[in-house]
């Protein structure tokens, strides 16, 4: 039976894909697109793990041009297909690395120039402008808080991602091609039917449960393909796979929220064990990042620690001293599905992915997608489909995802002009253009029927009603959380305090969710939040917090 | 005597000292938490109010009343949230509605057309006995969005008042229903509540809810503080205190941009964390590229003064890092009983601080060990006035009998 026809039926879908991350998204769309009927299972929120958690880049693949070229190429090639087909959500970062002076720094510099101007052959490929060199006094020049001796140094372009938009984006455009998708649903079981069960090519039946609701969903399937990021060794271990096929090394990564941009340019800094690091400008904020540090600890709850924003700020520090007085607004942590294999220190891992065919498990048909980045995750979805539809569908269809404009990004339409047109701010429209590309203008077209519509809910980011409906009712939004997620809201200096509870209030309703609900997402929202900021709290932000704790107790009660 | 701080906490002292007939000087540095309170008076934090009604003293009784425009009650009333919670509270702001007993009738709430207020969601929230009023409140388009504190800054205004009353009156009799009483956004006025007037006018118990920090009451306070200190007689000063010092034989306080001042007796009133009287400073925020110069307690006093800082009668201790304590260890909601909600200014039962020899005394939020609440400040701040008028009056004496 050919595969468009089994797709009807309401419990069977073609393929049964487990995580809502880059590459589960990335993946369910690719399966839609090409014909399949797919059911994707999320047991937290899209982007909830990694995906969400990045640093926000679609890199260039640099670190690989000396050993791997290619790896290069295909990274810039994909970075442009990204850029093509979300054009709004990608933001041009340029970066500084400054080069100590020290005895062998002169001889580093020339070879970091080769080594950029090699880089410099790809970076059309995503629109990226060539490097230049620099003398310390045009370091001095572009950022005046670096410090520290220097022999100069070089830029070079990369582009920012609100990796959590990313993942939106590409679940919306698999549901738009017929794919089901079931958030806040862990995956209980994956059984194997049974060779005389008889009719159809089903071989799996995956149940899952909603963690909200407790409602059960059961959808028998072709192919099962885990895409559960750092998950995965569980998630095999529930189709009674071994879990060491799907093994991942867990590396923990954290990043550092500042309440602006404090440099123009990123800047790449060293930490004491030798580690480069950054501080970047991104979106409406800088971010430093990242540690990577094998974890053990619950997927579901990760969190920075004050050690290791010690430890990132130390490093920076060290060229940028002036980062001790900024206000830290957030961090926020993941765990990279890093490829395994042991012995190799964190960074030396590759970040690059593979896939595993569990046919030698005696799982036809299931796969596992281990390791991967934001940055080639269109690849890596397009390299599993290529695999899967011959082999499994007998399916020719051919790739689109690196021509195909995904939601939004048909057209970037004029922020100012929308501003203009129904009275808003420009940077409230600028910013909900970013997230939506033309797809603002529905929001927009929602907000102006309904009462408060054009409200600003959260003015820190800003963020109006009309969105935080859209992200509920398009965006599968659940809880407060999931809204931030979507739409940065309670993400700035006051940390939710001016919009959680008004949130709650807005998701219960369109819910018809009781009233108390909304009030507990709120305080579980700020709650999380204010975990987030205590590990890297400065002098600045603790009067905030005096003030965020005290307008929490006499307004939503609860001890925060 | 001389007050630092002119927040619930200092304008209690200076209050309460008034009677003693001491010569008294507030010196004010700006605003802090009790700009940014909201109207709910609680002695405790109310999510974790006991059933016993802890008394309040009647010397923080009488600075209450000479303040004016706040409701103290012997029971628990019960008050609204714009975040769509009905909570006690010991007593509110005048402008605030008392939702404790109502006569037969829903309270209406009041359509507004204001971002944030979103009548139908808060009557879900606050349960039965709301229902949603169509009414008329902005007069002007600009008045959609103006902060809650500019809008109820018009309602000041006789006119504009007597404007509104009857847009109400009229939504009243539009809806061809009985209310109870009415609740509006925190809207009822700067100088002073206006819902007594409103009520009035309207013919039924009309007031606010409970809205963000830095709205119409916080502000409502600074203009009742102002009527009472200017009443009483006691000198202001709007300046930023940077030290205390004991030079036999009285304190000298210096202040940015005045000359040094005499006192016989000091209240410091200048507030915690929030109001900067106590500042978090971990010595891995001293801007170094190497490593922090040296290892300090995470609090320190905003004023130099000879007080000592601590929690549970200790003092603050020196952590065994030069980067500090880790932040997840002062502060909930990882710290349960955190050091950020307790430590303070170690003082006795008046206030009088430990260690600092005479006369020196602290109210409020800058003292260990008190809830931060707009009661308790109220009351250590009485307290500690009496106390040091009393000390005062008798050095005064001492040193007449001496010259």
């Amino acid at each position: 039976m050919p595969f468009a026809e089994r797709a009807l039926e309401a419990d069977r879908v073609d393929a049964v894909v487990i995580g809502g991350g880059i590459n589960g998204t990335g993946v369910a769309r690719d399966l839609s697109l090409r014909g399949l009927r797919v059911a994707l299972f999320e047991r937290n929120d899209l982007a909830f793990g990694a995906s969400g958690n990045s640093s926000g880049m679609i890199h260039g693949g640099v670190r690989y041009l000396s050993q791997a070229p290619k790896v290069t190429e295909s990274s810039c090639r994909d970075s442009g297909y990204i850029q093509r087909t979300a054009p709004h959500l990608l933001f041009r970062i340029p970066f500084l690395m400054p080069l100590e002076s020290g005895p062998k720094a002169r001889i580093l510099l020339e070879l970091v120039d080769a080594y950029f101007r090699a880089y410099d052959d790809f970076q059309p490929l995503k629109r990226g402008k060539p490097h230049c060199r620099l003398d310390p006094h045009d370091l001095a020049k572009l950022e005046p808080g670096l410090v520290g001796a220097t022999v100069g140094g070089v830029t070079f372009d990369e582009w920012g991602v609100d990796g959590a938009r990313l993942c939106v984006l590409n679940a919306i455009d698999a549901i738009e091609n017929g794919a089901r998708v079931h958030l806040h649903t862990t995956v209980e079981s994956i059984g194997k039917i049974g060779e005389d069960a008889g009719e159809g090519p089903d071989r799996y039946v995956v149940e899952g449960r909603h963690r909200l609701t407790q409602d059960r969903v059961r959808v028998r399937a072709h192919v099962v393909i885990n895409a559960t990021g750092a998950w995965s060794p569980i998630t095999a271990s529930l189709g009674g796979l071994p879990q060491a096929r799907a093994r991942v090394r867990p590396g923990k990564g954290i990043h550092v929220v500042l309440d602006r941009r404090v440099t123009n340019y990123g800047i790449v800094s060293e930490a004491i064990d030798g580690r480069q690091m950054f501080i970047f400008p991104w979106q409406n904020v800088s971010v430093i990042g990242t540690t990577d540090d094998d974890y053990f600890g619950d997927l579901d709850d990760v969190r920075a620690t004050s050690e290791e924003v010690r430890y990132l700020v130390q490093g920076v520090a060290r060229v940028f001293p002036s980062v001790r007085e900024a206000r830290a607004i957030g961090t926020y942590a993941g765990v990279r599905p890093t490829l395994y294999a042991y012995g190799k220190n964190e960074d030396a891992l590759s970040r690059e992915h593979e896939v595993v065919d569990h046919a030698a498990d005696g799982a036809p048909g299931v796969y596992s997608m281990l390791g991967g980045k934001l940055a080639s995750y269109r690849m890596f979805a397009q390299e599993l489909c290529d695999r899967v539809l011959p082999a499994d569908f007998d399916s020719s269809a051919a790739c689109t995802t690196h021509t195909r404009p995904l939601p939004g990004g048909d057209r970037v339409p004029d922020a100012v002009g929308l501003a203009t047109a129904h009275g808003i701010t420009p940077v409230a429209a600028r910013r909900l253009v970013y997230r939506h590309g033309e797809r603002a203008l529905r929001v927009l077209d929602r907000a102006v029927r309904s009462e408060g519509g054009l409200d600003v809910t959260c003015p820190c980011e800003p963020v109006l009603e009309s969105e935080v409906r859209y992200a509920v009712r398009e965006e599968m939004a659940r809880t407060v959380d999931d809204v931030s997620r979507r739409t940065r809201l309670g993400l700035g200096a006051c940390g939710g305090m001016r919009c959680a509870a008004r949130c709650g209030q807005i998701v219960a309703q369109e819910l018809e969710l009781p009233p108390a609900e909304g009030h507990a997402m709120a305080r579980d929202f700020l709650d999380r939040q204010a975990r987030s900021r205590i590990v890297a709290l400065g002098p600045e932000q603790a009067r905030q917090e005096a003030l965020a704790q005290a307008h929490v107790r006499a307004s939503l009660g609860g001890s925060r | 005597m001389i007050i630092v701080g002119a927040g619930v906490a200092g304008t209690a002292a200076a209050l309460a000292a008034r009677k003693s007939g001491v010569r008294t000087t507030v010196i004010d540095g700006g605003t802090g938490a009790s700009t940014l309170s909201t109207g709910a008076l609680d002695l405790v934090p109310w999510a974790e109010a006991t059933a016993v009604a802890l008394s309040i003293p009647h010397e923080a009784r009488s600075v209450l009343d000479a303040l004016g425009g706040f409701v103290l009650s012997d029971r628990a009333v019960r008050v609204l949230t714009t975040a769509g919670i009905v909570r006690p509270a010991r007593g509110h702001d005048a402008a605030l509605l008392d939702v404790t007993e109502r006569a037969s009738g829903q309270v209406g709430v009041v359509r507004c057309g204001r971002p944030g207020w979103d009548a139908d969601a808060l009557v879900r929230a606050w349960g039965r006995g709301y229902e949603p009023l169509d009414a008329t409140v902005i007069r002007h388009a600009d008045e959609r969005s103006l902060p809650d504190a500019d809008f109820a800054a018009r309602h000041d205004d006789e006119e504009r008042l007597g404007w509104l009353a009857e847009r109400l009156r009229e939504a009243i009799a539009a809806s061809g229903r009985a209310f109870s009483a009415l609740v509006l956004p925190p809207a009822l006025g700067v100088e002073r509540a206006r819902a007594d007037a409103l009520s009035k006018r309207v013919g039924l118990p009309c007031g606010e809810a409970i809205g963000l920090p830095g709205g119409p009451s916080g502000l409502r306070f600074e203009r009742a503080r102002d009527r009472a200190l200017a009443s009483a007689g006691i000198d202001r000063v709007g300046t930023r205190v940077t030290a205390i010092q004991w030079e036999r034989p009285s304190w000298q306080v210096y202040a940015e941009g005045r000359d040094t001042q005499q006192a016989d007796a000091v209240v410091l009133a200048a507030g915690g964390l929030l109001g900067g009287g106590i500042e978090y400073a971990p010595s891995d925020a001293i801007p170094a590229s190497v490593l922090p110069p040296r290892a300090r307690p995470p609090l320190k006093l905003g004023i130099e003064a000879p007080l000592t800082l601590g929690s549970r009668g200790q003092p603050l201790e020196t952590p065994g890092s030069l980067f500090g304590v880790p932040p997840e260890s002062l502060a909930s909601p990882f710290a349960i009983d955190a050091l950020f909600d307790r430590a303070g200014v170690l003082v006795d039962q008046n206030g009088l601080a430990t260690g600092a020899g005479r006369a020196l005394f602290a109210a409020g939020e800058l003292v260990a060990d008190i809830p931060h609440t707009w009661l308790a400040a109220l009351c250590s701040g009485a307290r500690a006035g009496v106390a040091a008028a009393r000390e005062a009056a008798q050095r005064g004496a001492e040193a007449r009998s001496m010259a």
